[in-house]
């Protein structure tokens, strides 16, 4: 049939390595010497003006970094890293903390800008409002307009944080976390490195050492905060890793949803992200926690890209929190990422909706971990992983519920999809149960979209291609279902780029 | 975490390595053979593994084994008899043949120790992986066994049963099948003792086209032992394979199952059940290969778990890529039957064909409280309740056997295990 000729050549124009986020944009930059040494940590601490306390902190990571080995069980193949050769820290030069729009460089609001994320015209809007006493009637007027609050964080620091006063209202703290380390130490102290501790894993502990920024959000008692919070991460700097931290706290009664989003340069090396991210919910507390992950993920022949290895974890530390993580993966070379809940409290809850989609050689080693070790806690995993081209793309999941946790409750579900016979899906599922209350549940299936549904669809008049978008569509509903509305919309998109070229 | 330390050799890993140096001039053996012996147990020198290693991740081997049992070639055994009347038995007491050759027709039977002498054997001692410490082990100190290869075309009325006794000391065997093409027969495995006895066995399994063979293994070492196998198989285009297991004893227990299906058409069923009880650690785990086009295979495991007992399950499928077409169906369900019981689970898929239907499910759980008050309802007190659902859940797995002496056979065995154990 030449009409499905034409489409492959069509396709095949347009194939992995037309990465949308890949241009490069050239911003003067303020960069600490190559390479990592206790003077590296020192320069970044001293940088950033931080107290004695949290230098103390990097070095010791630093030290028990230097005992640590790579890991290499996941399911993911590449070259050594030259720790060596990396640039750790590296700031657009005219920023000494920027206060307004105003005086950050021009050209780094034109890289979000093209990005789609307006945080001029957000601002601006935010400007011309009154602004409202009564929070309630800011609730509303909030999910009205579906305004969000922004950090932009590029290389290795935060260059704008938008909302900020509408939130301080609210008693809401979004900022970045070099800023909350000098004006909050004491919250940061308390709950920093407390779900994901120094020594956790190798990649944790560098990122301990070496972090140069993230997002710090502390929603006090009983507020819901009003608005979505969300950061946008950039990898501009050639050569350079980054390494973000991110830490939100939840107190008692409150309700938090944040979006994270990332893209990179298309480059010829591969370049290395290495973040941390702690979450906190308190008694009655909810924290929802989406990511959008769009790294640069090399170009068709597996050059380049992004390595994505990130310590995520959630402490549902107080009775009856809640803690759910949403991801749509589809960027980097490699993916190694893990978002758990440890399920302290009792009748805590725990989360996990994950969409993978890998495609030329990426490699996905991704999952999470349910840790019940409180009374009642349910946990839910439902995971879709998409391979196509010659990715490999594993599940790799664990609950567990220990000895005390009684009536723990889990349902797992991953399900893969595969296109094309060069790829390859796995699933690792991890399940201990050490009580006998516990009801945990799996069940994974692995399949290629079957030629019947096809053939039904095509049948209608739908082309092969949009045929296949939409069966990945509906394998893929339920977790996109999670996701606040301003994502759904960018993630079912990216999905469909992502897939392109696959058919065929 | 992953910190290095050079560890110190455990009293287990002393005692294999002293054992080797001392009963080195025994181990029957040409220069081939004995090459393969000094691979083997170098791999015991470097460290039995540890729950480092992913396949070990769950029985800490190095941990667990805290002893291992002498050698004594006169430790008495008790005679077994058969699990199904009528069959042809060969038994190995402490690890030696005691049988004569004289076998069924189309089957002949040699001593695995004249192989092991006349060097043929070899090549089947290699090792599966740097990871495979019961090959090592058995490997470096493998004496005897059976080496039984039925003839292209023979179907066995009866079944073989290859029974393996240990009277409390240590022992390790290999019990090496070959079905020729066409042939049908039923193989019962018997692993079971006296004592704190160690005990390795390797069973390989090698299928002609067209066979059709059952393998049954019933494990039933006492409370004290040691029991650490493998159940290794390579199955030929449209032969099928159909393997039951059941542990039902043993304090420390590791079944392999090694299972390659090499032949397209070649179908593959396993089910089993794992009674675990006291302070049992059992250890089931099942690597499958799906190496060419069209081939299915079905597993269904089945565990109960009462006292303080720990149980495993680790079952990986791969599918090669050149797999295409196949049918992949794997299940574990387990019922944890007292407060302190403890079970894991690992049901891998490694898929590489893209045209392939696979699936896994898990459910670790307690009695179904909505099972059991329906019967209770019914004016059956809750203890009899429990006995009934419990049976019911273990005997699903059993009747899919279909074989009615077999089925009516480990139904016995399954109710003898209730009366002492529960």
């Amino acid at each position: 049939m030449p009409a499905v000729q034409e489409t492959i050549e069509q396709v095949r124009k347009i194939d992995v390595d037309q990465y949308k986020y890949g241009f490069e944009s050239f911003i003067e930059m303020d960069k600490a010497p190559k390479g990592l040494s206790e003077d590296t940590v020192r320069f970044i601490s001293a940088k950033k003006g931080e107290p004695a306390w949290m230098l103390e902190w990097r070095l010791e990571a630093y030290r028990r970094w230097l005992t640590l080995e790579e890991p290499n069980w996941a399911r993911v193949d590449y070259p050594k890293i030259d720790f060596q050769d990396i640039y750790y820290y590296a700031a657009p030069k005219s920023t000494p903390g920027p206060t307004s729009l105003d005086e950050v460089d021009p050209e780094i609001l034109k890289v979000y800008e093209k990005l789609g994320i307006p945080l001029k015209e957000q601002e601006i809007l935010a400007g011309v409002q009154k602004p409202v006493e009564d929070t309630e009637e800011a609730n509303d007027n909030v999910y009205k307009s579906g305004r969000v609050a922004v950090d932009a964080v590029f290389d290795s620091v935060s260059v704008v944080t938008t909302f900020k006063k509408e939130l301080a209202a609210a008693g809401v703290i979004f900022c970045s976390i070099s800023e909350a380390i000098r004006e909050h130490p004491e919250l940061v102290k308390k709950y920093i490195g407390s779900v994901v501790p120094t020594t956790d894993n190798y990649y944790a502990t560098l990122n301990s050492a070496v972090f140069t920024d993230g997002s710090f959000v502390f929603v006090p008692k009983g507020v819901r905060c009003p608005m979505e919070l969300s950061t946008y991460f950039r990898i501009n700097e050639k050569n350079t890793g980054q390494f973000e931290r991110t830490l939100i706290i939840c107190e008692e009664g409150a309700y938090v949803s944040y979006l994270e989003g990332c893209t990179a340069p298309q480059r010829d090396e591969n370049q290395l992200h290495a973040a941390v991210v702690e979450l906190v919910a308190l008694d009655d507390a909810e924290i929802k926690y989406s990511t959008v992950q769009n790294w640069y993920p090399g170009d068709a022949q597996g050059k380049g890209g992004i390595y994505n290895f990130v310590t995520k974890r959630g402490d549902c530390r107080g009775d009856r929190s809640k803690i759910s993580w949403t991801q749509v993966e589809t960027g980097s070379a490699i993916t190694w990422k893990y978002p758990s809940c440890i399920l302290r409290g009792d009748d805590s809850q725990g989360e996990f909706y994950s969409i993978a989609v890998s495609n030329g050689y990426q490699q996905v080693d991704s999952g999470t971990k349910m840790i019940h070790l409180g009374k009642n806690t349910r946990s839910r995993i439902i995971s879709k992983g998409i391979a196509a081209g010659f990715s490999q793309n594993t599940y790799r999941g664990q609950v567990s519920a220990h000895r005390k946790a009684t009536n723990a409750r889990n349902f797992t579900n991953c399900d893969s999809l595969l296109i094309g016979d060069q790829c390859g899906a796995h699933t690792v599922p991890y399940m201990e149960a050490k009580n006998a209350t516990a009801q945990f549940e799996h069940e994974a299936t692995t399949s290629k979209i079957s030629d019947d549904q096809k053939f039904y669809v095509m049948q209608r008049g739908i082309p092969e291609e949009e045929a296949i978008a939409l069966i990945v569509n509906g394998f893929v509903k339920e977790v996109i279902q999670e996701l606040p509305m301003e994502f759904a919309v960018e993630a079912q998109k990216l999905i469909g780029i992502s897939l392109e070229g696959s058919v065929g | 975490m992953n910190i290095h330390a050079t560890p110190q050799r455990t009293p287990a890993e002393t005692a294999f390595v002293d054992a080797f140096g001392d009963r080195l001039t025994q181990l029957p053996g040409d220069p081939a053979v004995m090459v393969k012996r000094d691979g083997a147990i170098e791999q015991v020198k470097a460290g039995l593994p540890t729950r480092r290693i992913e396949s070990w991740h769950y029985t800490d081997l190095r941990r667990l084994l805290t002893s291992v049992a002498d050698f004594d070639a006169a430790a008495s055994t008790t005679a077994l008899a058969p699990l199904i009347e009528g069959s042809k038995v060969l038994t190995l007491a402490n690890g030696v043949s005691v049988d004569d050759k004289a076998a069924l027709d189309g089957v002949s039977v040699v001593r695995l120790s004249e192989k092991l002498v006349d060097g043929s054997f070899a090549p089947a001692l290699d090792l599966y992986g740097s990871d495979d410490a019961i090959g090592a082990v058995n490997s470096a100190f493998v004496a005897d066994g059976y080496f039984v290869d039925i003839a292209d075309g023979i179907e066995l009325e009866q079944p073989l049963e290859l029974q393996n006794l240990q009277g409390g000391a240590q022992s390790h065997v290999r019990l090496p099948v070959r079905a020729g093409k066409g042939v049908k027969a039923t193989i019962v495995e018997r692993q079971t003792g006296t004592g704190a006895a160690t005990v390795s066995c390797v069973s390989q399994l090698l299928i002609g086209d067209d066979a059709e063979i059952t393998w049954v293994i019933v494990q039933e070492q006492p409370d004290t032992a040691t029991h650490v196998a493998q159940f290794k198989a390579e199955i030929g285009a449209n032969a099928k394979l159909r393997l039951f297991f059941m542990n039902a004893g043993g304090k420390l227990v590791r079944q392999e199952v090694i299972v390659k299906a090499a032949g397209e058409g070649a179908e593959f069923t396993m089910r089993g059940v794992n009674l675990l009880s006291g302070d049992a650690h059992t250890d089931v785990t099942m690597v499958l290969d799906h190496a060419v086009p069209n081939t299915s295979s079905t597993e269904l495991v089945r565990n109960i778990v009462t006292g303080r007992a720990k149980g495993v399950f680790q079952g990986r499928i791969n599918v090669h890529q050149y797999a295409q077409k196949t049918d992949a169906k794997m299940a574990c369900n387990t019922l944890l039957l007292s407060d302190d019981a403890e079970f894991s689970t690992k049901p891998e898929l490694e898929i590489f064909a893209d045209d392939v239907q696979c699936g896994h499910g898990a459910t670790v759980t307690e009695i179904d409280r909505t099972h059991l008050f329906y019967l209770m309802a019914r004016g059956i007190e809750e203890k009899a309740a429990r006995g009934l659902l419990v049976k019911a859940f273990l005997a699903e797995v059993i009747e899919e056997m279909e074989d009615e002496p077999l089925v009516e056979a480990l139904e016995a065995k399954l109710n003898d295990w209730f009366e002492t154990h529960v």
